[in-house]
Formats: C-alpha cells, structure tokens, sequence
C-alpha cells in the first residue's frame, strides 16, 4: 500500500514538475531572437531590417532620455500589440500572440537595462 | 565459350551498375544521403525552444510538399539561389549561396520525395494568387510585411533582409500554404522570428494577404 502511495506521488510530482517547467525564455535570448533584427543587437535602434525603404526609426533602447519618458506600461502594450497601441508605426508588429506575459515583463526589464533608466 | 558469355554478361552487368544515373535511387535515400545533416523531414514540428530553433542548419521539410511549386523546386535543387538574404539563423552574416547544387536526375528524385511530404493542415484549392486591395493594404500597412521580407515593385527589390524574401513567390510557393503559415503558426513553425498574427489578422485578412503575396514576381 506504502509502496503504491510512494510511486503514485512521484508519478504525480514528476507530472506537476513537467507542466511547471515551462519558464520563460531568457530575455536576452528573447531579445535577440525577436527584437534585434530591428531594434539591433545593442539596442540602438540599427538593426538590420533597417534599409532605406524602413519608414520610421525602430526605437534606439540605448537613449535614456527618450526611453524615460515611455512608462512600462505603454512598452509593454506596443510590445503585446504593436506600434499602433500607442499611435506608432505599425513596422512595430504585435507580439502578444508569440510570447508569454511573462516574457513581455522580460522585455521591459531588458530593455530598461539597456536604457539604464526608468520610467519618468 | 560458356565462360565468354558469363564474362560479358558481368561486364554488362558491372558497366550498366557503373554508370546508372543516380536518378534510380529513390529520393528518399538520396535526400537521407545529401540534405538530411540540415534538413528534418518527420513532422511534426520539433522546436520547443528559441535554442531549438537556432540549433537547425536548414529549414525544415516535412510540409515541403505542402509549401513548394514542383517545378519551382525541381529547378532551385539544380540551380541553388539564396532565398534568405542573410544565412540561415543570423542576424549578421550574408547568405553565402553555398547550397549544394543537384544533377537533374537527383533533383527529380528528391522533388518527388519532397512533394510527396504534405501536412492536412493545408487545404488545396482554396486561396488563389491575387493581387487584391485589401491584401495589398495589410501588406504595406496594417502589418508592413516588408519590414522583414524583400519584395519586388515595378522591379525593383524592396524591403528587410531578416524574412526569406518574398520575390517571385508566385512561381516559388503554393497560395494555401501561405495561407496555412499564417493562420496556424503553432503547427508549421512554433518557434519562429515572425509574429504570429493571430487575434492581430483576422482569418479575412489573413486570406487576402496570402492571395496578394502568392501573387508576386
């Protein structure tokens, strides 16, 4: 009986165990998979979709001045939905659908490093 | 007189073996020999990850048939051009077009193999190649897919270089799947550096974008 209860709990850890590995990917990792091809490697901005033909300037994360004045909140909303949550250009795609809420709170914490600043 | 004939018989046998076009093999050996190191063919989709992903040396084929024109693809594996400006999984180094090159004979054989991987998830017949207004519209600006794709206009190549490119896509791609790719991300590529644009398009748009693309030269 003891024994059936030993292998029974463990069978049901390893199940919660599995189903709760899914973490969120690292952000840098996050970052340069998605981001840098825009937004460039180091964050300012020079990535390399951008061409002559780029309408706008992908935001330069490196420039605190500017970046301090984004709050978290709208970050993360253009980075759920797009350039247009917050009358951008929409060659900022939505997001929301790719990563998890707590991979966008990854993306804010990332992006306020490479900003070296916080919301004003 | 016997032994002659035995001879030439073997001889005939050995010249015919010798110099048999590889195209008697199947393709399915053939690709297993040549393209299998950088290309996986048993669906379904194997990346869970980010480091999955960018542990593949090629694009996977198991829907190969599924996304590919035959003609298109029997004609690129004799004459490799490259399809992504950049190399496959950088962000910084240009494609060095060094695909290997087939004999038509190989190229025949892997085509029929090729063409024969097809995924359910794909209905035949619906989306036709069209150069319609509303695709046209979520194309160059609800979603401006030329961010990352290259594009021709009037003959001249726009757009980024992160996305394969998008030229000629009418001879290379089949419509549905195109349609497929954006409508169910999760099943053809999980893991990708393109948005999934579900909740963002909906299957309407989603519909006329993919008969605007299938439509390109």
């Amino acid at each position: 009986m003891s024994r059936f209860v030993i292998v029974t709990a463990t069978a049901l850890g390893l199940a919660l165990g599995a189903a709760g590995s899914a973490q969120a990917a690292d952000p840098k990792e996050v970052y340069d998979f998605y981001c840098a091809q825009c937004h460039g490697v180091k964050g300012d901005g020079k990535g390399i979709n951008v061409t002559k033909d780029f309408s706008t300037d992908p935001r330069d994360f490196t420039n605190a001045a500017e970046m301090a004045k984004r709050s978290d909140e709208d970050i993360k909303a253009v980075i759920r939905d797009g350039g247009p949550a917050i009358s951008k250009s929409p060659l900022m795609p939505p997001w929301g659908a790719t990563l998890t809420a707590a991979e966008v709170d990854g993306q804010l914490a990332y992006i306020r490093k490479l900003c070296k600043c916080k919301a004003q | 007189m016997r032994l002659l004939a035995v001879t030439v018989s073997l001889g005939a046998a050995l010249l015919v073996t010798m110099t048999a076009p590889s195209y008697a093999a199947g393709g399915d050996a053939i690709f297993k020999k040549s393209c299998a190191g950088c290309h996986y063919t048993d669906g379904p989709a194997k990346e869970k990850t980010i480091a999955d992903q960018l542990a593949k040396k090629g694009p996977e084929l198991w829907y190969a048939g599924s996304k590919f024109q035959k003609d298109w693809l029997v004609a690129w594996l004799q004459a490799p051009k490259p399809i992504r400006p950049l190399k496959y999984n950088s962000l910084t180094d240009k494609n060095p077009g060094d695909h290997p090159k087939m004999s038509a004979g190989d190229a025949d054989a892997v085509t029929e193999f090729l063409m024969g991987l097809t995924s359910p998830e794909v209905k035949a017949g619906v989306i036709k190649a069209n150069n319609n207004v509303q695709g046209r519209n979520t194309f160059t600006k609800k979603m401006p897919c030329g961010g990352c794709h290259e594009y021709s206009l009037k003959g001249v190549v726009l757009g980024g270089k992160s996305g394969p490119s998008l030229v000629g896509a009418s001879k290379r791609l089949n419509p549905d799947w195109i349609y497929a790719f954006l409508a169910k991300t999760k099943v053809f590529k999980p893991v990708r550096d393109m948005p999934d644009f579900t909740g963002a398009l909906n299957p309407k748009d989603m519909e006329s974008v993919a008969a605007y693309v299938a439509a390109f030269e």
